[in-house]
């Protein structure tokens, strides 16, 4: 499962139970729908975990924050996923923007390195 | 004539230097992937400034990014809301901040809700109305705009914000709206 465009790509890896970000994210509110659809396609598969990896996600405008903020708070509804994020601390809008999503899903482990 | 202010606006005149840009969206469509370059290019200006970033390496590419952020929210705002006239982008340094003011125009029917959605922004605790509304976008996937451009620059960048309606020089029924966003450069 991926979405890509010539700026950004989004794709799963079912065998880890990963789902990896990557590229420069800035597009329309409508535009983020292929995402979503892929992350709610994902939690259909019932993981037991589930890794964010953002390390290569070098931008994401607040349409996108909106996006990723509003599958956490599908995490938490659903609340039998084990969540993960891997953030870079050379990347500046992950320690900014990422630390909220514990916000929404108080049990996601958040690993910046 | 209208001539009103919300929350921290600052007029750029009173700023010795800045940059500005002047888009004309009527004959020449701006898309999002520009709004992106715009604020880049803007970034990477401004990053390249010893005097906003100092020599430290990984403060230039923290304050580039705060800078990209919070341009490509303004603009994109602006280009997305304008009603005719121009798109005008400012970005300007003053007392260890910077500035940066969006500018378009807007029917003078949206200025009530603006209003509302401004003062709001200003008058309330951030966090607490970020938290709300994307409890609330999450209930309702057909709505249009996040509405959380504004609040993550409150809540993750320290910006202060600002606005100005006028209604100098805009075609009539319609009023130019200035959004100033000021971004510490101190940290």
């Amino acid at each position: 499962m991926e979405i890509r465009d010539a700026n950004y790509r989004v794709w799963y890896e079912a065998s880890s139970q990963t789902i990896y970000f990557e590229g420069l994210l800035r597009l329309g509110t409508n535009e983020y729908e292929p995402i979503t659809n892929l992350l709610n396609q994902i939690l259909e598969t019932n993981p037991a975990a589930l890794t964010l990896h953002m390390h290569d996600l070098a931008f994401l405008n607040s349409s996108g924050i909106n996006t990723l903020y509003k599958f956490a708070i599908a995490l938490r509804k659903q609340g039998k996923v084990k969540v993960t994020v891997k953030a870079s601390s050379l990347i500046p809008w992950q320690s900014k923007s990422l630390a909220n999503l514990k916000k929404f899903l108080p049990s996601i482990d958040i690993q910046t390195q | 004539m209208i001539e009103e202010t919300i929350g921290q606006y600052e007029e750029f005149q009173n700023l010795r230097d800045y940059v500005s840009l002047t888009f004309h969206p009527t004959t020449f469509p701006v898309r999002w992937g520009q709004c992106s370059a715009t604020a880049d290019f803007l970034a990477d200006y401004f990053a390249r400034m010893d005097s906003c970033t100092g020599n430290d390496r990984n403060k230039k590419t923290e304050i580039q990014s705060a800078i990209s952020y919070v341009l490509n929210e303004v603009v994109e705002n602006a280009v997305k809301f304008h009603d005719g006239g121009n798109v005008l982008v400012r970005v300007g340094v003053k007392d260890g901040a910077l500035l940066i003011e969006a500018t378009n125009q807007v029917k003078e029917a949206q200025l009530d809700r603006l209003r509302a959605t401004f003062e709001e922004l200003v008058s309330g605790d951030p966090h607490e109305i970020l938290m709300q509304r994307v409890e609330a976008n999450a209930d309702n996937p057909d709505q249009k705009g996040s509405g959380l451009g504004f609040l993550t620059m409150l809540t993750d960048y320290s910006a202060e914000l600002g606005w100005k309606f006028s209604s100098q020089s805009a075609t009539p029924g319609h009023v130019y709206v200035h959004t100033m966003a000021r971004l510490p450069l101190e940290s």
